[in-house]
């Protein structure tokens, strides 16, 4: 971030005492204060009370169906934090997501840079199909769920297509077995998600300063090494950016597997997500989900840390 | 010489021609694979019942039939035969306006505490690099991870299941976009404009009011829009902190497609209101969907 030292806009001076209430009111300091206050407020109420909130209760063995309130219920410290690391199915759910985003997000970025790479020339219609690309995004995920369940059963389209265009004797049931409902929830965000990578590639690509290019094609340079050498080097900042935020978003997911699988067959699909959301609020195991959350929240955190690391030289 | 260079000519027109036609064909191809699951939606939410696994499956609905949306508003209506099977559901009215409440609500007080730390942050410097770099955290993390002790404290606050729960769940959640966003328009505002301004004895708040807003309107608007999606479609906060009085349009389409099982048309038709909203919004803030996405860390 560029820092420059800013000029106050409000000069000092001093004047009779009730026009120097006014001139409080109306200056700088009072300003300042009065901008970013319902901000910090909101932060304080819904970022950092919660967060301690779930450090407390996560150190705590509590659930609501004890009958007594959770500030009451006795200290465990780290029992709770055993119980997690223990947990083969909270292991299983993480994996689980982290193939998910791993999958996905490769995909999202690979068709959407061959996408943002094929509407670099001009055509036309382009910029109606450009927006035709776009709307998945704006889509709400519990929609691109419902639409993507009712493709995938199995008297639906796509069976229908691959029995009558690819030759399938019978239609497949997607959600019977585990690899193939968890690739129809990949299909789903891949389709809904992979319009971002291309809007953020695209973009990238048209702002490249085009000298280099010229220079690197007069020398004869084929268009391989032209892309590989000079074009994803002065793209890296714009995929980095891309792929971290694209990564954190797809760590979140559950509005999908909550429509489209409820995390089924039995547990087979469940991402983290869902599994603490079930701890928490189905299962009722309050303080135990809430160790849960700050693990997640701590391993998020390094993650996020380190990746962003190549990005601090840039930005 | 000149002959074989205009023919050489002639049919390098040829090619790009052909490399036109293949570009056009390959985009509609991919917008094809793209249109499809949501046409399907569209077109089952038209259909009968006995046609929404008829198979072989079409596209265009036989027999074509309004009824589906009609039973969402009505469910004990007779009308196309769906009554029967949705009769036990409740009527959508009630989702419907909660959203349309909530979000616009929560859109508005998100852009407006947004906009002035954004205006904070951009011309003072307010918190360093800490406090918006600290708001991103809201969304760094799966939202569960904050439902869980938000849970607790809701229940203290007696905020359960209230629009007034949701609608400061929602402000606090999408702040981090406003603030970005905002920044990114307000950067753009050259200071020597406000500078001119003060010079002439404005205060500060005049300044802010009567010269940098005006100038960054646009910019606020494509916020809102894109907050105002973001606040629309969120599911997870809803699922969790509303059971009747407070439920949202989301969380509608969950009950229908999770409780009532089969019943098809009703829930395309479902999702396709639900979607309405905001593809419109979408489509007027196109060009401004990256930089939402990205906190204006990438922009067009």
């Amino acid at each position: 971030m560029a820092s420059k030292v800013e000029r106050p806009l409000v000069g000092g001076g001093r004047k009779p005492a009730p026009a120097r209430l006014l001139r409080v009111l109306k200056g700088e300091a009072f300003f300042r204060g009065v901008l970013a206050m319902p901000m910090q407020l909101l932060l304080w109420f819904l970022l950092i009370i919660p967060t301690l909130i779930v450090l407390y209760l996560s150190l705590v063995a509590w659930e609501p169906r004890m009958g007594t309130d959770w500030w009451q219920a006795p200290f465990s410290w780290f029992r709770n934090y055993g119980h997690v690391i223990s947990d083969v199915r909270f292991w299983q759910a993480i994996v689980r997501t982290i193939c998910v985003v791993a999958v996905a997000v490769m995909l999202e970025f690979t068709i959407g840079l061959g996408l943002a790479l094929f509407f670099q020339r001009d055509f036309l219609g382009k910029r109606l199909f450009t927006s035709v690309i776009l709307y998945p995004m704006m889509l709400p995920w519990v929609v691109v769920g419902l639409a993507f369940y009712l493709l995938f059963l199995e008297k639906g389209p796509v069976n229908y297509i691959l029995i009558h265009f690819l030759g399938f004797k019978a239609g497949v049931a997607w959600y019977h077995y585990p690899v193939l409902a968890l690739s129809t929830i990949i299909l789903a965000d891949v389709w809904q998600w992979t319009p971002f990578m291309f809007l953020i590639l695209y973009s990238g690509l048209g702002a490249l300063p085009r000298d280099p290019v010229e220079a690197a094609m007069t020398l004869g340079a084929s268009r391989w090494q032209i892309f590989r050498y000079i074009t994803m080097p002065m793209l890296k900042q714009v995929v980095i950016i891309a792929l971290i935020i694209r990564s954190l978003e797809a760590f979140k997911i559950f509005d999908l597997v909550f429509i489209m699988t409820g995390g089924g067959p039995g547990t087979a699909t469940e991402s983290i997500s869902l599994y603490i959301y079930r701890l928490g609020f189905v299962y009722g195991q309050l303080s135990y989900a809430a160790a849960m959350a700050v693990l997640i929240l701590i391993s998020i955190s390094i993650i996020t840390r380190l990746a962003v690391r190549p990005l601090e030289y840039e930005v | 010489m000149n002959e074989e260079r205009s023919r050489e000519g002639r049919s390098r027109g040829f090619l790009a021609l052909i490399g036109q036609a293949s570009r056009w064909l390959g985009a509609l191809a991919i917008c094809l694979v793209i249109l499809l699951p949501v046409v399907w939606v569209l077109s089952i939410s038209f259909k009968p019942p006995q046609e929404w696994l008829a198979y072989p499956p079409t596209i265009i609905p036989v027999e074509a039939t309004g009824s589906n949306y009609i039973v969402l508003f009505q469910p004990g209506n007779p009308v196309g035969g769906v009554a029967t099977m949705v009769s036990s559901a409740e009527p959508v009215t009630k989702a419907l306006i909660n959203s349309l409440f909530i979000a616009p609500i929560a859109t508005a007080a998100s852009v407006t505490i947004g906009f002035l730390a954004a205006y904070a942050v951009s011309r003072y410097r307010v918190g360093g690099t800490f406090m918006p770099f600290f708001t991103l955290t809201t969304r760094m993390f799966p939202p569960v991870a904050f439902a869980v002790p938000l849970l607790v404290y809701y229940r203290l606050l007696g905020l359960i299941d209230t629009r007034l729960g949701l609608i400061l769940m929602y402000t606090g959640f999408t702040v981090a976009f406003s603030l970005w966003m905002m920044k990114g328009f307000i950067d753009g505002v050259p200071r020597h404009i406000e500078e001119a301004a003060v010079l002439d004895g404005a205060s500060p708040w005049r300044v802010l009011f009567t010269i940098t807003l005006p100038l960054v309107r646009g910019g606020l608007a494509a916020t809102a829009l894109f907050v105002f999606i973001l606040n629309w479609t969120e599911f997870l906060f809803a699922l969790v902190f509303t059971s009747r009085e407070a439920i949202t349009i989301p969380v509608q389409v969950s009950h229908y497609v999770g409780a009532v099982g089969r019943f098809y048309g009703p829930q395309a038709a479902l999702g396709v209101v639900a979607s309405l909203p905001v593809v419109v919004a979408g489509y007027l803030i196109q060009r401004h969907l990256v930089t939402g996405f990205t906190f204006g860390l990438v922009r067009e």
